[in-house]
Protein backbone atom coordinates (compact mmCIF):
# COMPACT_ATOMS: atom_id res chain seq x y z
CA UNK A 1 0.00 0.00 0.00
CA UNK A 2 1.19 3.12 -0.74
CA UNK A 3 1.55 5.94 1.94
CA UNK A 4 -1.24 8.25 0.50
CA UNK A 5 -3.55 5.03 0.91
CA UNK A 6 -1.86 4.16 4.10
CA UNK A 7 -3.11 7.98 5.03
CA UNK A 8 -6.03 7.58 3.91
CA UNK A 9 -7.48 4.38 5.41
CA UNK A 10 -6.45 5.57 8.65
CA UNK A 11 -8.05 8.34 8.75
CA UNK A 12 -11.26 6.69 7.61
CA UNK A 13 -10.89 4.38 10.91
CA UNK A 14 -10.12 7.12 13.06
CA UNK A 15 -13.63 9.31 11.51
CA UNK A 16 -15.91 5.82 11.86
CA UNK A 17 -13.90 3.84 15.01
CA UNK A 18 -15.59 6.24 17.79
CA UNK A 19 -19.02 5.92 16.40
CA UNK A 20 -18.71 2.20 15.86
CA UNK A 21 -16.95 1.74 19.19
CA UNK A 22 -20.02 3.41 20.97
CA UNK A 23 -22.60 1.85 19.59
CA UNK A 24 -21.25 -1.31 20.48
CA UNK A 25 -20.85 -0.85 23.85
CA UNK A 26 -23.96 0.97 24.36
CA UNK A 27 -26.24 -1.02 22.05
CA UNK A 28 -24.52 -4.12 20.58
CA UNK A 29 -22.90 -5.36 23.89
CA UNK A 30 -25.97 -5.22 25.75
CA UNK A 31 -28.79 -6.62 23.22
CA UNK A 32 -26.06 -9.58 23.22
CA UNK A 33 -25.99 -9.72 26.72
CA UNK A 34 -29.97 -9.87 27.10
CA UNK A 35 -30.75 -12.81 24.31
CA UNK A 36 -28.04 -14.62 26.51
CA UNK A 37 -29.53 -13.76 29.84
CA UNK A 38 -33.38 -14.41 28.71
CA UNK A 39 -32.11 -18.17 28.46
CA UNK A 40 -31.00 -18.11 32.54
CA UNK A 41 -32.36 -17.58 35.75
CA UNK A 42 -30.72 -14.86 37.57
CA UNK A 43 -31.60 -12.78 39.99
CA UNK A 44 -28.68 -9.29 39.57
CA UNK A 45 -26.56 -10.30 42.27
CA UNK A 46 -25.48 -13.38 41.82
CA UNK A 47 -22.20 -14.41 39.68
CA UNK A 48 -23.35 -16.93 37.83
CA UNK A 49 -26.97 -17.14 36.01
CA UNK A 50 -28.66 -20.79 35.64
CA UNK A 51 -28.70 -21.63 31.97
CA UNK A 52 -32.65 -22.94 31.74
CA UNK A 53 -32.78 -23.02 28.16
CA UNK A 54 -36.76 -21.50 26.89
CA UNK A 55 -38.15 -21.85 30.08
CA UNK A 56 -38.25 -17.93 30.58
CA UNK A 57 -40.26 -17.83 27.36
CA UNK A 58 -42.51 -20.43 27.77
CA UNK A 59 -43.28 -17.96 31.01
CA UNK A 60 -43.54 -14.79 29.20
CA UNK A 61 -45.98 -16.21 26.46
CA UNK A 62 -48.03 -18.15 28.90
CA UNK A 63 -51.73 -17.22 28.39
CA UNK A 64 -53.11 -15.20 31.67
CA UNK A 65 -49.47 -14.21 32.71
CA UNK A 66 -48.08 -10.48 33.68
CA UNK A 67 -46.81 -10.21 30.49
CA UNK A 68 -49.56 -11.54 28.01
CA UNK A 69 -52.05 -8.87 30.02
CA UNK A 70 -49.36 -5.92 29.62
CA UNK A 71 -48.95 -6.22 26.27
CA UNK A 72 -52.98 -6.45 25.42
CA UNK A 73 -53.41 -3.07 27.57
CA UNK A 74 -49.95 -1.82 24.90
CA UNK A 75 -51.32 -2.78 21.81
CA UNK A 76 -54.57 -1.54 23.16
CA UNK A 77 -52.78 2.11 24.26
CA UNK A 78 -51.10 2.44 21.00
CA UNK A 79 -54.13 1.58 18.82
CA UNK A 80 -56.05 4.45 20.38
CA UNK A 81 -53.01 6.90 20.47
CA UNK A 82 -52.23 6.51 17.51
CA UNK A 83 -55.61 6.74 16.03
CA UNK A 84 -56.45 10.01 18.35
CA UNK A 85 -53.45 11.79 17.87
CA UNK A 86 -53.13 11.46 13.82
CA UNK A 87 -56.76 12.54 13.57
CA UNK A 88 -56.83 15.19 16.20
CA UNK A 89 -53.66 16.47 15.47
CA UNK A 90 -54.39 16.43 11.17
CA UNK A 91 -58.24 18.03 12.11
CA UNK A 92 -56.60 21.04 13.94
CA UNK A 93 -53.18 21.56 11.71
CA UNK A 94 -56.30 21.74 9.05
CA UNK A 95 -57.29 25.01 11.06
CA UNK A 96 -54.00 26.40 11.74
CA UNK A 97 -52.84 26.33 8.20
CA UNK A 98 -55.82 28.83 6.92
CA UNK A 99 -54.11 32.38 7.54
CA UNK A 100 -54.94 34.00 10.46
CA UNK A 101 -53.11 36.73 13.07
CA UNK A 102 -52.35 34.46 16.05
CA UNK A 103 -52.00 31.31 14.01
CA UNK A 104 -48.42 31.09 14.82
CA UNK A 105 -49.60 31.51 18.67
CA UNK A 106 -51.95 28.87 18.58
CA UNK A 107 -49.30 26.85 16.96
CA UNK A 108 -47.15 27.19 19.75
CA UNK A 109 -49.53 26.67 22.83
CA UNK A 110 -50.44 23.15 21.21
CA UNK A 111 -46.47 22.17 21.55
CA UNK A 112 -45.90 23.17 24.88
CA UNK A 113 -46.93 19.95 26.66
CA UNK A 114 -44.72 18.26 23.71
CA UNK A 115 -41.19 20.09 24.99
CA UNK A 116 -42.51 19.39 28.76
CA UNK A 117 -41.10 16.09 30.51
CA UNK A 118 -43.68 13.42 30.11
CA UNK A 119 -43.10 12.30 33.92
CA UNK A 120 -44.37 16.01 35.15
CA UNK A 121 -46.67 15.75 32.18
CA UNK A 122 -48.17 12.86 34.30
CA UNK A 123 -48.21 14.57 37.80
CA UNK A 124 -50.10 18.07 36.42
CA UNK A 125 -53.12 15.42 35.41
CA UNK A 126 -52.91 13.11 38.12
CA UNK A 127 -53.53 16.45 40.39
CA UNK A 128 -56.49 17.70 37.88
CA UNK A 129 -57.95 14.51 37.98
CA UNK A 130 -58.41 14.52 42.13
CA UNK A 131 -58.10 17.73 42.88
CA UNK A 132 -59.62 19.40 39.59
CA UNK A 133 -62.26 17.45 39.06
CA UNK A 134 -63.34 17.43 42.55
CA UNK A 135 -63.76 21.28 42.21
CA UNK A 136 -65.30 21.25 38.89
CA UNK A 137 -68.04 18.64 40.36
CA UNK A 138 -68.98 20.99 43.22
CA UNK A 139 -69.19 23.83 40.73
CA UNK A 140 -71.44 22.70 37.69
CA UNK A 141 -72.80 19.33 39.92
CA UNK A 142 -72.24 17.03 36.75
CA UNK A 143 -71.51 13.43 37.34
CA UNK A 144 -68.32 12.72 35.17
CA UNK A 145 -66.01 15.01 37.17
CA UNK A 146 -67.17 12.64 40.24
CA UNK A 147 -66.01 9.43 38.09
CA UNK A 148 -63.05 7.69 39.75
CA UNK A 149 -60.92 8.35 36.87
CA UNK A 150 -57.67 6.88 38.00
CA UNK A 151 -59.34 3.99 40.08
CA UNK A 152 -61.49 2.44 37.89
CA UNK A 153 -59.82 -0.10 35.49
CA UNK A 154 -61.57 0.59 32.13
CA UNK A 155 -61.70 4.82 32.80
CA UNK A 156 -58.09 4.68 33.91
CA UNK A 157 -57.25 3.43 30.83
CA UNK A 158 -59.30 6.37 28.58
CA UNK A 159 -57.47 8.83 31.33
CA UNK A 160 -53.92 7.46 30.46
CA UNK A 161 -54.29 7.53 26.76
CA UNK A 162 -55.83 10.90 26.69
CA UNK A 163 -53.21 12.13 28.77
CA UNK A 164 -50.40 10.65 26.13
CA UNK A 165 -52.12 12.26 23.27
CA UNK A 166 -52.28 15.22 24.84
CA UNK A 167 -48.86 15.53 25.38
CA UNK A 168 -47.42 14.70 21.79
CA UNK A 169 -50.40 16.12 19.80
CA UNK A 170 -48.16 19.45 18.63
CA UNK A 171 -45.78 17.15 17.78
CA UNK A 172 -48.22 15.96 15.11
CA UNK A 173 -49.94 19.26 14.49
CA UNK A 174 -46.50 20.44 13.36
CA UNK A 175 -45.73 17.55 10.98
CA UNK A 176 -48.71 17.79 9.29
CA UNK A 177 -48.88 21.55 8.93
CA UNK A 178 -45.63 20.89 7.47
CA UNK A 179 -46.92 18.34 5.17
CA UNK A 180 -50.03 20.73 4.22
CA UNK A 181 -47.91 23.45 3.41
CA UNK A 182 -45.97 21.40 0.95
CA UNK A 183 -49.01 20.41 -1.15
CA UNK A 184 -49.28 22.76 -4.26
CA UNK A 185 -51.21 25.47 -4.34
CA UNK A 186 -52.09 25.36 -8.20
CA UNK A 187 -53.24 21.65 -7.45
CA UNK A 188 -55.93 22.98 -4.69
CA UNK A 189 -57.06 26.12 -7.24
CA UNK A 190 -57.54 23.78 -10.31
CA UNK A 191 -59.80 21.38 -7.84
CA UNK A 192 -61.76 24.01 -7.12
CA UNK A 193 -61.71 25.74 -10.92
CA UNK A 194 -63.28 22.17 -11.50
CA UNK A 195 -66.15 22.87 -9.16
CA UNK A 196 -65.07 20.69 -6.03
CA UNK A 197 -65.92 21.90 -3.07
CA UNK A 198 -63.97 21.96 0.39
CA UNK A 199 -64.74 18.62 1.86
CA UNK A 200 -64.19 17.12 -1.41
CA UNK A 201 -60.83 18.90 -2.51
CA UNK A 202 -59.66 17.84 1.33
CA UNK A 203 -60.39 13.92 0.92
CA UNK A 204 -59.56 13.99 -2.97
CA UNK A 205 -56.73 15.87 -3.28
CA UNK A 206 -54.85 17.30 -0.06
CA UNK A 207 -55.10 13.97 1.58
CA UNK A 208 -53.76 11.39 -0.48
CA UNK A 209 -50.79 14.21 -1.60
CA UNK A 210 -49.93 14.45 2.44
CA UNK A 211 -49.36 10.04 2.03
CA UNK A 212 -45.59 11.11 2.99
CA UNK A 213 -46.63 12.65 6.07
CA UNK A 214 -49.32 10.60 7.47
CA UNK A 215 -46.56 7.38 6.89
CA UNK A 216 -44.09 9.88 9.07
CA UNK A 217 -46.76 10.23 12.07
CA UNK A 218 -48.25 6.80 12.12
CA UNK A 219 -44.71 5.25 12.22
CA UNK A 220 -43.56 8.05 15.17
CA UNK A 221 -47.03 7.56 17.09
CA UNK A 222 -46.92 4.07 16.85
CA UNK A 223 -43.38 3.84 18.19
CA UNK A 224 -43.76 6.29 20.70
CA UNK A 225 -47.24 4.33 22.36
CA UNK A 226 -44.94 0.92 22.30
CA UNK A 227 -42.69 3.08 24.14
CA UNK A 228 -45.30 4.50 27.14
CA UNK A 229 -43.62 4.55 30.54
CA UNK A 230 -43.33 8.04 32.00
CA UNK A 231 -46.53 9.17 31.53
CA UNK A 232 -48.23 5.55 33.36
CA UNK A 233 -45.48 5.63 36.02
CA UNK A 234 -45.73 9.04 37.17
CA UNK A 235 -49.87 8.97 36.80
CA UNK A 236 -51.15 5.40 37.52
CA UNK A 237 -47.98 3.62 38.70
CA UNK A 238 -50.01 1.01 36.22
CA UNK A 239 -52.95 0.46 38.39
CA UNK A 240 -55.69 0.07 39.42
CA UNK A 241 -54.77 -3.56 40.01
CA UNK A 242 -52.16 -4.27 37.01
CA UNK A 243 -54.94 -2.65 34.37
CA UNK A 244 -52.25 0.00 33.15
CA UNK A 245 -49.27 -1.95 33.21
CA UNK A 246 -47.17 -0.86 29.96
CA UNK A 247 -44.74 -3.77 28.55
CA UNK A 248 -41.74 -1.38 29.42
CA UNK A 249 -43.37 -0.71 32.65
CA UNK A 250 -43.70 -4.76 33.07
CA UNK A 251 -39.85 -5.05 31.64
CA UNK A 252 -38.52 -2.34 34.31
CA UNK A 253 -40.89 -4.22 37.21
CA UNK A 254 -39.52 -8.03 36.44
CA UNK A 255 -36.30 -7.26 36.63
CA UNK A 256 -35.61 -3.95 39.11
CA UNK A 257 -38.36 -4.52 41.33
CA UNK A 258 -38.72 -8.29 41.21
CA UNK A 259 -35.08 -9.01 40.46
CA UNK A 260 -35.89 -11.67 38.00
CA UNK A 261 -33.52 -10.67 35.36
CA UNK A 262 -33.44 -13.36 33.15
CA UNK A 263 -37.11 -13.34 32.98
CA UNK A 264 -37.29 -9.66 32.19
CA UNK A 265 -34.33 -10.01 29.65
CA UNK A 266 -36.71 -12.55 27.91
CA UNK A 267 -39.63 -9.85 27.87
CA UNK A 268 -37.62 -7.56 26.43
CA UNK A 269 -36.70 -9.83 23.80
CA UNK A 270 -40.24 -11.26 23.26
CA UNK A 271 -40.86 -7.18 23.33
CA UNK A 272 -38.21 -6.36 20.82
CA UNK A 273 -38.98 -8.61 18.11
CA UNK A 274 -42.97 -7.16 18.03
CA UNK A 275 -42.01 -3.87 18.37
CA UNK A 276 -39.67 -4.48 14.79
CA UNK A 277 -42.63 -6.32 13.58
CA UNK A 278 -45.40 -3.90 14.17
CA UNK A 279 -43.46 -1.29 12.69
CA UNK A 280 -41.75 -2.67 9.57
CA UNK A 281 -45.95 -3.87 8.76
CA UNK A 282 -47.35 -0.90 9.27
CA UNK A 283 -44.06 0.85 7.25
CA UNK A 284 -44.80 -1.18 4.48
CA UNK A 285 -48.76 -0.76 4.33
CA UNK A 286 -48.55 3.03 4.76
CA UNK A 287 -45.41 4.03 2.17
CA UNK A 288 -47.48 1.39 -0.21
CA UNK A 289 -50.49 3.57 -0.40
CA UNK A 290 -48.73 6.69 -1.09
CA UNK A 291 -49.38 8.40 -3.94
CA UNK A 292 -46.76 10.40 -6.03
CA UNK A 293 -47.70 13.84 -7.51
CA UNK B 1 -75.07 37.60 2.42
CA UNK B 2 -72.36 38.28 0.07
CA UNK B 3 -69.98 35.58 -0.47
CA UNK B 4 -66.66 37.69 1.07
CA UNK B 5 -69.06 38.54 3.50
CA UNK B 6 -69.91 35.09 4.89
CA UNK B 7 -65.78 33.72 4.36
CA UNK B 8 -65.10 35.93 6.96
CA UNK B 9 -67.70 35.36 9.02
CA UNK B 10 -66.68 31.38 8.63
CA UNK B 11 -63.18 32.53 9.43
CA UNK B 12 -64.08 34.47 12.97
CA UNK B 13 -66.08 31.62 13.95
CA UNK B 14 -63.37 29.14 13.14
CA UNK B 15 -61.08 31.75 14.47
CA UNK B 16 -63.18 31.99 18.21
CA UNK B 17 -63.19 28.06 18.40
CA UNK B 18 -59.89 27.37 17.71
CA UNK B 19 -58.86 29.79 20.77
CA UNK B 20 -61.84 28.29 22.87
CA UNK B 21 -59.94 25.17 22.46
CA UNK B 22 -56.57 26.25 22.78
CA UNK B 23 -57.36 27.84 26.11
CA UNK B 24 -58.86 24.47 27.50
CA UNK B 25 -55.45 23.08 26.20
CA UNK B 26 -53.04 24.73 27.83
CA UNK B 27 -55.05 25.51 30.91
CA UNK B 28 -53.62 21.98 32.70
CA UNK B 29 -50.05 23.90 32.21
CA UNK B 30 -51.76 27.56 33.41
CA UNK B 31 -53.46 25.46 36.70
CA UNK B 32 -50.30 23.68 37.42
CA UNK B 33 -48.41 27.26 37.69
CA UNK B 34 -51.14 28.96 39.32
CA UNK B 35 -51.59 26.07 42.26
CA UNK B 36 -47.86 26.45 42.65
CA UNK B 37 -48.49 29.97 44.21
CA UNK B 38 -50.75 29.50 46.72
CA UNK B 39 -51.18 27.93 50.24
CA UNK B 40 -52.13 24.82 51.34
CA UNK B 41 -55.22 25.42 52.41
CA UNK B 42 -56.23 27.35 49.29
CA UNK B 43 -55.50 24.21 46.66
CA UNK B 44 -57.44 22.02 49.05
CA UNK B 45 -60.74 24.59 48.93
CA UNK B 46 -60.18 25.40 45.65
CA UNK B 47 -57.93 23.96 42.83
CA UNK B 48 -59.38 26.09 39.74
CA UNK B 49 -59.45 29.53 41.35
CA UNK B 50 -56.62 32.39 41.63
CA UNK B 51 -54.07 32.69 44.71
CA UNK B 52 -55.38 35.11 47.16
CA UNK B 53 -51.87 36.36 46.89
CA UNK B 54 -48.61 34.93 45.56
CA UNK B 55 -46.97 32.49 48.09
CA UNK B 56 -43.62 32.69 47.19
CA UNK B 57 -42.42 31.17 50.45
CA UNK B 58 -43.57 27.45 48.31
CA UNK B 59 -40.70 28.23 46.22
CA UNK B 60 -37.83 29.82 48.68
CA UNK B 61 -39.02 26.25 50.29
CA UNK B 62 -38.31 23.65 47.31
CA UNK B 63 -35.35 25.89 45.76
CA UNK B 64 -33.45 24.77 49.25
CA UNK B 65 -34.97 21.52 49.74
CA UNK B 66 -34.19 19.63 46.17
CA UNK B 67 -31.18 22.34 45.92
CA UNK B 68 -31.97 23.60 42.17
CA UNK B 69 -28.99 24.95 41.81
CA UNK B 70 -27.61 22.18 41.65
CA UNK B 71 -29.62 19.77 39.46
CA UNK B 72 -29.53 22.78 36.71
CA UNK B 73 -25.90 22.48 37.29
CA UNK B 74 -25.98 18.42 36.67
CA UNK B 75 -28.76 18.64 33.80
CA UNK B 76 -26.04 21.45 32.11
CA UNK B 77 -23.72 18.99 32.22
CA UNK B 78 -25.03 16.14 31.48
CA UNK B 79 -26.88 17.39 28.22
CA UNK B 80 -23.37 19.38 26.99
CA UNK B 81 -21.57 16.44 27.08
CA UNK B 82 -24.20 13.85 25.78
CA UNK B 83 -24.54 16.32 22.24
CA UNK B 84 -21.07 17.58 22.22
CA UNK B 85 -20.25 14.13 21.61
CA UNK B 86 -23.19 13.17 19.48
CA UNK B 87 -22.09 15.76 17.32
CA UNK B 88 -18.93 15.49 17.35
CA UNK B 89 -18.82 11.46 16.49
CA UNK B 90 -22.18 11.55 14.08
CA UNK B 91 -20.82 13.97 12.08
CA UNK B 92 -16.98 12.56 11.44
CA UNK B 93 -18.05 9.02 10.79
CA UNK B 94 -21.00 10.62 8.26
CA UNK B 95 -18.36 12.50 6.84
CA UNK B 96 -16.19 9.70 5.61
CA UNK B 97 -18.92 7.32 4.83
CA UNK B 98 -19.92 9.92 2.70
CA UNK B 99 -16.81 10.59 1.11
CA UNK B 100 -15.19 7.49 0.75
CA UNK B 101 -17.45 4.92 -0.81
CA UNK B 102 -15.70 1.78 -0.26
CA UNK B 103 -17.00 -1.92 1.40
CA UNK B 104 -15.70 -0.84 5.02
CA UNK B 105 -17.61 2.68 5.27
CA UNK B 106 -20.67 0.31 3.84
CA UNK B 107 -20.15 -1.64 6.74
CA UNK B 108 -19.71 1.24 8.93
CA UNK B 109 -22.98 2.43 7.54
CA UNK B 110 -24.89 -0.53 8.67
CA UNK B 111 -22.97 -1.15 12.36
CA UNK B 112 -23.71 2.58 13.14
CA UNK B 113 -27.43 3.15 11.43
CA UNK B 114 -29.24 -0.30 12.74
CA UNK B 115 -29.60 0.63 16.36
CA UNK B 116 -31.95 2.70 15.77
CA UNK B 117 -34.18 -0.25 15.38
CA UNK B 118 -33.70 -1.30 19.02
CA UNK B 119 -35.63 0.23 21.53
CA UNK B 120 -33.93 1.01 24.57
CA UNK B 121 -36.15 -1.07 27.05
CA UNK B 122 -34.99 -3.66 25.27
CA UNK B 123 -31.32 -3.26 26.68
CA UNK B 124 -32.02 -1.12 29.65
CA UNK B 125 -31.81 -4.84 32.09
CA UNK B 126 -27.80 -5.75 30.76
CA UNK B 127 -27.19 -2.16 29.98
CA UNK B 128 -26.83 -1.83 33.69
CA UNK B 129 -24.28 -4.19 34.40
CA UNK B 130 -22.32 -2.89 31.32
CA UNK B 131 -22.01 0.48 32.59
CA UNK B 132 -21.14 -1.43 36.34
CA UNK B 133 -18.19 -2.80 34.98
CA UNK B 134 -16.92 0.06 32.79
CA UNK B 135 -17.41 2.56 35.65
CA UNK B 136 -19.61 4.49 33.56
CA UNK B 137 -22.97 4.14 36.00
CA UNK B 138 -23.59 6.93 38.79
CA UNK B 139 -21.48 9.54 37.29
CA UNK B 140 -22.83 12.83 35.34
CA UNK B 141 -19.93 12.44 32.87
CA UNK B 142 -20.57 8.58 32.19
CA UNK B 143 -24.39 9.15 31.88
CA UNK B 144 -23.16 12.18 29.00
CA UNK B 145 -20.95 9.84 27.08
CA UNK B 146 -23.70 6.86 27.48
CA UNK B 147 -26.39 9.43 24.97
CA UNK B 148 -23.31 9.30 22.63
CA UNK B 149 -23.91 5.72 22.09
CA UNK B 150 -27.62 6.06 21.62
CA UNK B 151 -27.72 9.03 20.33
CA UNK B 152 -25.43 8.37 17.51
CA UNK B 153 -27.09 6.02 14.84
CA UNK B 154 -30.09 8.79 14.49
CA UNK B 155 -27.77 11.52 14.09
CA UNK B 156 -25.41 9.90 11.89
CA UNK B 157 -28.45 9.21 9.60
CA UNK B 158 -29.20 12.73 9.63
CA UNK B 159 -25.90 13.77 8.75
CA UNK B 160 -25.31 11.62 6.36
CA UNK B 161 -28.62 11.97 4.43
CA UNK B 162 -27.39 15.78 4.18
CA UNK B 163 -23.61 14.90 3.58
CA UNK B 164 -24.75 14.07 0.33
CA UNK B 165 -25.91 17.91 -0.97
CA UNK B 166 -22.37 19.41 0.24
CA UNK B 167 -20.42 19.90 -3.02
CA UNK B 168 -17.61 17.86 -2.93
CA UNK B 169 -15.35 20.06 -5.36
CA UNK B 170 -14.65 22.13 -1.77
CA UNK B 171 -13.26 18.85 -0.65
CA UNK B 172 -11.00 18.81 -3.56
CA UNK B 173 -9.92 22.63 -3.88
CA UNK B 174 -9.15 22.90 -0.22
CA UNK B 175 -6.91 19.89 -0.80
CA UNK B 176 -5.65 21.71 -3.50
CA UNK B 177 -4.42 24.36 -1.62
CA UNK B 178 -3.16 22.25 1.29
CA UNK B 179 -5.58 21.70 4.07
CA UNK B 180 -4.98 18.40 5.65
CA UNK B 181 -8.39 16.00 6.16
CA UNK B 182 -8.87 17.29 9.31
CA UNK B 183 -8.48 20.81 8.12
CA UNK B 184 -11.08 20.20 5.11
CA UNK B 185 -13.67 18.69 7.87
CA UNK B 186 -13.68 21.44 10.50
CA UNK B 187 -12.67 24.01 8.57
CA UNK B 188 -14.67 23.80 5.35
CA UNK B 189 -17.02 21.22 5.19
CA UNK B 190 -18.78 20.93 9.07
CA UNK B 191 -19.60 24.67 9.35
CA UNK B 192 -21.33 23.92 6.37
CA UNK B 193 -23.24 21.43 8.04
CA UNK B 194 -24.91 24.30 10.28
CA UNK B 195 -28.54 23.70 9.44
CA UNK B 196 -28.21 20.14 10.40
CA UNK B 197 -26.35 20.25 13.31
CA UNK B 198 -29.15 22.73 14.62
CA UNK B 199 -31.48 20.15 13.81
CA UNK B 200 -29.75 17.21 15.94
CA UNK B 201 -29.13 19.95 18.55
CA UNK B 202 -32.69 20.14 19.11
CA UNK B 203 -33.72 17.26 19.29
CA UNK B 204 -31.11 15.99 21.53
CA UNK B 205 -31.33 18.56 24.18
CA UNK B 206 -35.17 17.69 24.21
CA UNK B 207 -34.70 14.35 24.52
CA UNK B 208 -31.76 14.42 27.18
CA UNK B 209 -33.10 17.25 29.21
CA UNK B 210 -36.21 15.70 29.75
CA UNK B 211 -35.16 12.01 29.86
CA UNK B 212 -36.21 9.85 32.79
CA UNK B 213 -35.44 6.28 32.28
CA UNK B 214 -31.64 6.39 31.70
CA UNK B 215 -31.18 8.42 34.24
CA UNK B 216 -33.53 6.52 36.76
CA UNK B 217 -31.09 3.51 36.04
CA UNK B 218 -27.82 5.61 35.99
CA UNK B 219 -27.60 8.06 38.63
CA UNK B 220 -30.50 7.72 40.61
CA UNK B 221 -28.48 6.78 44.17
CA UNK B 222 -27.16 9.84 44.94
CA UNK B 223 -28.34 13.61 45.68
CA UNK B 224 -25.54 14.52 44.06
CA UNK B 225 -26.00 13.20 40.65
CA UNK B 226 -29.52 13.39 40.33
CA UNK B 227 -31.35 15.11 37.50
CA UNK B 228 -33.80 17.73 37.41
CA UNK B 229 -36.69 15.53 36.04
CA UNK B 230 -35.44 12.83 38.38
CA UNK B 231 -35.17 14.69 41.34
CA UNK B 232 -39.29 16.35 40.82
CA UNK B 233 -40.07 12.49 40.57
CA UNK B 234 -38.90 11.59 43.58
CA UNK B 235 -40.16 14.84 45.51
CA UNK B 236 -43.10 15.11 44.03
CA UNK B 237 -43.62 11.45 45.22
CA UNK B 238 -42.30 12.43 49.05
CA UNK B 239 -44.68 14.96 49.05
CA UNK B 240 -48.16 12.80 48.10
CA UNK B 241 -50.65 15.08 49.00
CA UNK B 242 -48.57 18.31 49.66
CA UNK B 243 -49.25 19.76 46.23
CA UNK B 244 -48.10 23.35 46.90
CA UNK B 245 -44.64 22.06 47.62
CA UNK B 246 -44.86 19.48 44.90
CA UNK B 247 -46.60 21.87 42.06
CA UNK B 248 -43.66 24.28 42.58
CA UNK B 249 -41.16 21.69 42.12
CA UNK B 250 -42.78 20.95 38.67
CA UNK B 251 -43.05 24.17 37.78
CA UNK B 252 -39.64 24.38 38.70
CA UNK B 253 -38.50 21.37 36.59
CA UNK B 254 -40.49 22.59 33.24
CA UNK B 255 -39.96 26.17 33.48
CA UNK B 256 -36.58 25.96 31.71
CA UNK B 257 -37.72 24.76 28.83
CA UNK B 258 -40.89 26.58 28.67
CA UNK B 259 -38.47 29.43 28.28
CA UNK B 260 -36.46 28.20 25.68
CA UNK B 261 -38.93 27.17 23.56
CA UNK B 262 -41.10 30.96 23.81
CA UNK B 263 -37.24 33.02 22.45
CA UNK B 264 -36.52 29.62 19.97
CA UNK B 265 -40.30 28.60 19.05
CA UNK B 266 -38.80 28.85 15.37
CA UNK B 267 -35.61 26.83 15.27
CA UNK B 268 -37.38 24.47 17.54
CA UNK B 269 -40.39 23.59 15.53
CA UNK B 270 -38.02 23.83 12.23
CA UNK B 271 -35.42 21.30 13.66
CA UNK B 272 -38.01 18.89 15.18
CA UNK B 273 -39.80 18.51 11.53
CA UNK B 274 -36.37 18.31 9.96
CA UNK B 275 -35.58 15.33 12.06
CA UNK B 276 -38.79 13.66 11.96
CA UNK B 277 -39.17 13.44 8.40
CA UNK B 278 -35.23 12.79 7.73
CA UNK B 279 -35.49 10.30 10.50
Amino acid sequence: MSKRKKKEMFDTLLYTLPAILLVTVMMYIPFVMSGYYSLTRWNGIAKEAVFIGLENFKTVLSSGGEFTGALVFTIRYTFFFVLFSNVIALFLAVCLTKKFKLANLMRGVFFIPYIMSMTIVGFIWKFIFTQGFARLSAMTGWGVWDLSWLGNPRLAFYAVTMVGVWQSLGFYIVLYIAGLQAVPKDVLEASTVDGANGRQTFFRITLPLLGPSITTCLFMSLTNGLKVFDIILALTKGGPGSSTYSVTLQIYKEAFQNNNYGLGSAESIVYFVIVLVLTQVVLKISSSREVAL
Amino acid sequence: MSMKKKNTLRKSLLLIGLGIIALIYIFPVFLMYMNSLKPFGEIVKDAIALPSHPEWENYSYVINKIKYGKLFFNNVVITTIGIAGIVLFSSMAAYMMDRRRNRYTRFAHLVITTPMLIPFQTIMITLLKAMNIIHLSGSKIGLGIQYWGFGIPMATFIYYNFMKTVPRELDESAKIDGASTHKTFFMVIFPLLKTVTVTVIVLDVMWIWNDFLLPLLMVNSSNETKTLVLAAYTFVGQMNTKWHYAMTAMVLAVTPSIIIFILLQKYIVEGVVAGAVKG
